[in-house]
């Protein structure tokens, strides 16, 4: 496969450079100033969110815009929106690992991180927008006194067990992929603390070919394991919608229109992510053009498949005549949150549109721009599933708007910088970029150059 | 310890005290210094709290001491009260006691029967064996337990705004008896709110024997029209007493029979009669209205015309002279209004005997006259209607007009207010507060020191009518003797004892001034009364009278103008209810405005003015002007504006001050009900909190509120209920509980709604909570309009919980806090719950109600004192929502146990089927074929609402009943 496309490394660079240019970033960090500044930014949103918890836990969710019925706004609309970002790494790196798709190993690691942190703030929200968050964990089926059991039929209860069981296979193929990374940093490592760091959670690799047996073992397990859980994670997510009979949820095309979209706003948020990196840290020649080529064409095809979902959904509306299902096509077309609709349907597909021309796709800058629009169309959707469906449900007397608080607001920004801190940490002091499976494709790569 | 007791001494000791000494061991009784040192080195605090005297530790704990003496044991009444069931020994601890009395409204009595948890008045229900209750209640009715326990009642006599003592009030009335004493009262003025106190007329009536110089006026911000008009027809003041229960036809001129005041329970009650599942086609009830502020009447009605008052008189002479009565009405009618005057006159014309004209309260006296004459001719009198000697006393000294010349000719040296609050509700043109001003000495006794009290040298607390004794006539004439249920909360006094007081020396009690006026009753009698409610053979007898010939009916054209009404506000009413939080937050009827008064002004005026809901309005009217928000009322005439009367206190209390406009200040002698005006748009907007937004049903919700033709119900067919499911169906437990609505029945009275809110402890969230969509009523009273924004169809709809068999919340609860019971119950475990809200997304009904904050622990202690025992009061993020009266289900269950026999057919009752008066909420067993709620079910009329979603719901509606031949 590798061989019809062109190489996806710079050949010219010997297998030493890969390890040079990765492993330094650690140690000798190349972007202190612009790191310090975002991660800056990033403490204070982090702040924010523990202000806004805060006076969330005072005072009760009645500090945030709901009412009923719309009971769920900001809070699950994030959940879904960031839970979404984060699928594109399991993504990127289990499917494509699996499918021999090379190129990832430039962009798996930050993804994979990407998606720890993703999930962590999507994980957030189901227990901080609780009525009693102090409760949660009656969700979980633990032996209380009162031999009560969660209630098994549940969406939410599926939630529970369907984003616990990706965050931990997500954990454990990132973590399981890092091992030999961490040896060859503990090995290039000059001071003593760095040493036992790595050291420890490098868990003695030595790198003989037992130990690469089995780590292509467990890897793979591991990789095929995650693959099915994005669907699962993201299929179920829908279903808290899907599950109910609110027209505009009430719909069989949820959950592979939920998947797509997720994937589609994590190859988006990768894009966003990938073009800062490599050109911060100096990283042109691991995530070459070629990578970025290639992840704009992903983008394109998931696009276009989520634009589907949304030709479907009306179709699916129209088709039924059902009164409140056409009643709610008719708000999101029409009604008071119709930017939301129309926001997403235009940051969504427009911009998109320009990565059918390889100039487009070769240039970064573009392409950051298409993710975010993406990024922030893909919120948007969100938004307007939850708030178009339940603003006006089927009685007429209990329809209400919604719109949100500064303390939504602030719960939101905050959990950027729930995302965003620990993830410069990440780019900080690990190899954000897999060195060994960069120097596997180098070396095979520069072989096949050197025969053909 | 210290060294040895003193035996000897210490026994000494003892004996010489007076009265019974406890003590605790012989160290403390001998109170020697030893003894208190160690205890104060052992217990520090504790001593600490005995060093505190008695008296300062009675006064520091104030407020909640009195409240626990509401709940304490010694708030049994020493003096005789005798419960409503024949179980004078009924201290059992946990059980109810129920005792039937009345509270007041517009100085008629409402009878009641109140239920006491620990001798805690908790709620209020109709009394079933008074003809003007027959067990139902209104919402004026339901709220009154609240005002019981209002923190803002006055609570001691206030001499020039600062406590006083009742002795020092005393010590200058004896002055002012000896005064009064030999000059025969003169100088000394009362003016009485609306009061048909058999008692305190007599009092009045003495008092005016032994005070011939004294001067009674009345005062009643709503006084109507009908007095003087039968006063002038008939040469005697009297009441026009409807029966809507004969009545086949019933043609209203502006009255609205079935909306909130006095009459609101009897009438509808006898409305319903000829509604609803048994009543045959030919036998309904067919109502003509034509009105001018759309009404619950007109909703009801079967043809409805909009008109401006000015117009009615033609109206009126139009359907006069299609019945041969009157001559042909001056000036023409447009089409519309000449079909409705054709119509009433066709269907009246055919229901000799069996029809009813009304003319509103606030129609003048010549249009009053017709009504009067049409009756006649029409023979409805002694059939649907009779005469009957007035219920409410008549101030022999007249109006607070004739009161405010009195005042400027200087002949008032003192005045007492008793219950009414004429600073605030006075006529604008008297510019009475001036001369209130003026007088020498002013004394106001009321329940609260309103804006009257603030303007008085004294200021007296009255009880509320579950505190004291006193007595009072209902509107079909029955009176009721007061009984209280509970020690007066505060230190006031009754207003028997206050009129005593005015000619007595010593202070009598109420107790006895009222059984007094009953001397004819003996002893065995007195009791039964106290037990029933109703005093035997006092209904009022009809009377005979001819009406005399009339001025014709005057049709004066407001030229081109705006004509400005008043009206009370549905709930507040005249102002009096300002501080009822309940009635704050219930969404008023027609258009679901809250915690304020709007002006109501016409969807075409709208467009004209360029004013949308909430923009600010200023009217103008004779001179004076006042500002509030406008709202666009569907079904209003174009140029009518209506104010509503009762906002914009100033001294109501904590919940009723500073909100709103006041309409009584552009309000005047001359012409209280309708002035002309105009109207202007201001700058400025203010964002109404409104419990319902959307209300025109357009095809998305048509088939919410159903409506067959009356002739057609055979045809329809039954609702489907067996669609298949992918769920199990629920298992068929007896007894299987079920409602059925009748909406062909209800007429949105919105008394159903504020008896789920005291029986089941529903709190109150405040204007800004409401604005966001977080109102907390368990049972809500939909509004609905359909059709042109000029002519609407009003519809109501009544929405609990629908205790959905295939419950959608119930899948959603990821915690088991809603699940089902085996006897059909949606049941909510508050105590489970984690606040997923879940459960309220996916509920299609959106019945549920969720704590977003904590809603309900910093309420007042005087409120929480009115909370029902046997109700969980729910914390901050927990959802909530009707359970259909689980307590009354499982207090019933376990009566039955302890008898060892299933429950009986309407032995459960809910709370808002037992408010309702027209008896459209029906629940029952539906296991059981012969209950009521089954047969309602078998119903063709019956339907589940959004059947599609097959939820398969207990909580079904019965369709409205089309009279028109034009739908049929």
């Amino acid at each position: 496969m590798a061989t019809r496309q062109p190489p996806a490394l710079d050949l010219d660079q010997s297998l030493h450079d890969v390890t040079r240019e990765i492993g330094s970033v650690p140690l000798r960090f190349p972007a202190k100033l612009p790191w310090t500044i975002a991660f800056v930014i990033a403490l204070s949103l982090l702040a924010l969110f523990f202000v806004s918890v805060s006076w969330l836990f005072t005072w009760g969710v009645g500090v945030w815009g709901l009412n009923i019925p719309v009971n769920w706004a900001f809070a699950i609309h994030l959940y879904v929106w960031w839970l979404g970002l984060g699928h594109a790494g399991t993504l990127i790196s289990a499917m494509l690992l699996l499918m021999g798709q090379d190129w990832r190993n430039s962009l798996n690691r930050f993804a994979e991180a990407m998606t720890l942190c993703a999930v962590t703030c999507a994980g957030i929200y189901p227990i901080i927008h609780l009525g009693r968050p102090w409760f949660f964990y009656w969700m979980f089926p633990y032996p209380a006194t009162m031999g009560v059991w969660p209630q098994f039929r549940s969406p939410l209860e599926w939630d529970i067990w369907a984003v616990l069981t990706y965050l931990i296979v997500s954990l454990l193929f990132w973590y399981i992929g890092l091992v030999p990374d961490l040896a060859t940093v503990r090995d290039r490592a000059k001071k003593r603390g760095w040493q036992v760091f790595f050291g420890i959670f490098a868990l003695g690799w030595r790198g003989s070919a037992k130990h690469w047996e089995r780590w292509n073992k467990a890897y793979r397990t591991t990789a095929a394991i995650a693959v099915p859980l994005v669907v699962s994670v993201h299929s179920e997510v829908s279903l808290l919608f899907a599950s109910s009979q609110i027209p505009g949820w009430h719909s069989t095309i949820f959950p592979p229109y939920f998947v797509l979209g997720a994937a589609f706003s994590g190859f988006a948020m990768v894009a966003m992510i990938a073009i800062p990196v490599r050109h911060l840290f100096g990283l042109k020649e691991i995530v070459t053009e070629r990578h970025l080529d290639v992840l704009a064409k992903v983008l394109l095809a998931s696009g276009l498949m989520t634009a589907y979902g949304y030709v479907f959904e009306v179709f699916d509306a129209a088709y039924s005549g059902d009164v409140h299902e056409l009643g709610t096509l008719h708000d999101r077309f029409l009604g008071i949150y119709a930017w939301s609709y129309w926001g997403a349907v235009l940051l969504n597909f427009v911009p998109l549109q320009g990565l059918w021309f390889k100039r487009v796709r070769d240039n970064p800058i573009l392409l950051f721009l298409i993710g975010m629009s993406v990024v922030i169309g893909m919120w948007l959707e969100r938004y307007m599933i939850l708030v178009t469906s339940l603003y006006k449900d089927f009685l007429v007397s209990s329809w209400h708007g919604y719109s949100p608080t500064f303390w939504d607001w602030g719960a939101y920004l905050g959990t950027l910088g729930l995302f965003l801190t620990p993830f410069l940490l990440f780019l900080r002091f690990i190899p954000s970029i897999s060195i060994f499976e960069d120097k596997e494709v180098l070396a095979r790569e520069q072989k096949e150059a050197g025969r053909g | 310890m210290s060294g040895r007791l003193d035996i000897g001494a210490l026994r000494a000791k003892l004996d010489g005290q007076q009265g019974r000494a406890y003590w605790r061991s012989l160290e403390e009784a001998a109170a020697d210094g030893d003894f208190e040192e160690a205890l104060k080195a052992e217990f520090p605090s504790q001593f600490e709290y005995w060093q505190t005297n008695r008296r300062e530790l009675l006064r520091v704990m104030g407020a909640s001491l009195a409240l626990a003496g509401v709940a304490g044991c010694s708030s049994r009444r020493s003096d005789e009260a005798i419960p409503y069931v024949n179980r004078p020994e009924d201290a059992v601890e946990g059980r109810s006691g129920s005792y039937a009395t009345a509270v007041t409204f517009a100085g008629y009595a409402q009878p009641v029967v109140a239920t006491t948890h620990a001798g805690r008045p908790t709620k209020l229900e109709g009394n079933p064996d008074h003809p003007a209750s027959r067990g139902a209640t209104s919402l004026h009715n339901q709220a009154a337990i609240l005002d019981l326990y209002d923190p803002d009642r006055s609570q001691a006599p206030l001499l020039k705004g600062e406590t006083a003592s009742w002795s020092d009030f005393d010590t200058m009335m004896a002055k002012l008896r000896r005064q009064w004493a030999t000059n025969g009262g003169a100088g000394l003025a009362l003016l009485i709110g609306p009061t048909s106190s058999p008692t305190l007329i007599r009092q009045l009536g003495e008092l005016a024997k032994a005070l011939p110089n004294a001067r009674i006026h009345g005062f009643d911000p709503l006084e109507d029209f009908r007095r003087n008009a039968t006063s002038s027809l008939f040469g005697r003041p009297l009441d026009i007493v409807p029966d809507l229960s004969r009545a086949r036809v019933v043609v209203s001129l502006d009255d609205d029979l079935l909306g909130p005041g006095p009459a609101q329970v009897a009438n509808v009650r006898a409305w319903a009669a000829r509604r609803g599942e048994k009543v045959p086609a030919a036998e309904r009830v067919r109502l003509l209205m034509a009105e001018t502020t759309p009404t619950q009447t007109g909703a009801a009605a079967l043809r409805r015309l909009a008109i401006v008052p000015s117009r009615l008189p033609l109206i009126a002479a139009a359907v006069a002279f299609h019945l041969g009565a009157g001559p042909a009405p001056e000036g023409g009618l447009s089409p519309q209004e000449a079909a409705w005057a054709t119509e009433a006159a066709r269907a009246l014309a055919g229901a000799r005997g069996a029809s009813l004209v009304s003319a509103g309260a606030h129609a003048p006296q010549t249009m009053q006259a017709l009504a009067f004459r049409l009756n006649e001719a029409l023979g409805n009198v002694g059939q649907t209607i009779h005469y009957a000697e007035p219920i409410l006393f008549a101030a022999p000294a007249g109006s607070l007009a004739d009161l405010a010349r009195a005042i400027a000719a200087r002949q008032v040296g003192t005045l007492v207010t008793l219950d009414t609050n004429p600073i605030y509700a006075a006529p604008a043109d008297l510019d009475f507060a001036a001369l209130y001003g003026r007088v020498p000495l002013t004394i106001h006794a009321g329940t609260h020191a309103d804006e009257t009290a603030a303007a008085s040298h004294w200021h007296l607390p009255l009880p509320h009518s579950l505190e004291d004794w006193s007595d009072a006539r209902a509107v079909d004439g029955n009176a009721t003797i007061i009984q209280p249920l509970v020690e007066p909360l505060y230190d006031s006094r009754s207003v028997h004892s206050l009129v005593s007081g005015l000619t007595g020396d010593t202070v009598q009690p109420p107790r006895d001034i009222v059984r007094a006026t009953w001397t004819t009753l003996d002893d065995a009698v007195w009791h039964e009364t106290l037990r029933s409610g109703i005093v035997p053979n006092s209904a009022a007898a009809p009377v005979t009278a001819a009406p005399a010939a009339s001025a014709p009916l005057a049709y004066n054209p407001v030229d081109g103008g705006v004509e400005i009404l008043f009206r009370p506000d549905p709930t507040i009413w005249d102002g009096r209810y300002a501080n009822n939080a309940w009635l704050q937050e219930l969404g008023k009827p027609l258009f679901k405005t809250t915690w304020e008064n709007v002006i109501a002004i016409s969807p075409a005026f709208a467009e004209r003015l360029g004013a949308g809901n909430g923009d600010t309005l200023r009217i103008t009217s004779a001179g004076r002007s006042v500002e509030g928000p406008a709202w666009i009322l569907p079904g209003q005439p174009e140029k009518a504006v209506t104010l509503f009367l009762g906002y914009g206190r100033r001294n109501a209390g904590r919940v009723g001050n500073g909100i709103g406009y006041d309409a009584y200040s552009i309000r005047t002698a001359a012409a209280p009900w309708s002035a002309p005006g105009t109207v202007e748009r201001l700058p400025g907007r203010t964002d109404i909190a409104v419990t319902q937004q959307y209300q025109s049903i357009d095809a998305e919700g048509a088939d919410l509120v159903r409506t067959v033709a009356a002739a057609g119900v055979v045809a329809e067919k039954p609702e489907e209920t067996d669609r298949a499911s992918f769920y199990p169906a629920w298992q068929q437990e007896e007894p299987a509980w079920a409602m059925a609505i009748d909406l062909d029945l209800c007429t949105g009275c919105n008394a159903c709604a504020i008896a789920c809110q005291a029986e089941n402890n529903v709190p109150v969230v405040g204007k800004d909570q409401v604005r966001r969509g977080r109102h907390m009523h368990w049972l809500r009273v939909d509004l609905y309009h359909a059709g042109g924004l000029d002519h609407p169809d009003t519809m109501f709809q009544p929405v609990p919980c629908m205790h959905c068999e295939q419950a959608p919340c119930e899948m959603g609860c990821p915690v088991h806090a809603t699940v089902h019971s085996p006897d059909g119950l949606n049941e909510m475990v508050y105590n489970r719950c984690i606040g997923t809200r879940t459960c309220s997304s996916y509920c299609p009904y959106k019945v549920r109600r969720f704590n977003w904050f904590d809603y309900t622990s910093k309420a007042p202690a005087a409120i929480q004192a009115q909370r029902n025992p046997d109700v969980t009061v729910r914390g901050r993020g927990v959802m909530e929502k009707c359970t259909y009266c689980v307590q009354r289900i499982r207090g019933a269950e376990v009566d039955a146990d302890k008898e060892d026999r299933p429950i009986r057919e309407g032995e459960v009752v809910t709370a808002c089927q037992q408010a309702c008066p027209s008896n459209a909420i029906v629940f029952g067993n539906m296991k059981d074929p012969d209950s009521a709620v089954a047969k309602l079910r078998r119903s063709p009329r019956n339907y589940a609402l959004l059947g599609e979603l097959d939820t398969r719901p207990r909580t079904t509606y019965l369709a409205r009943l089309s009279d028109r031949v034009d739908e049929i």
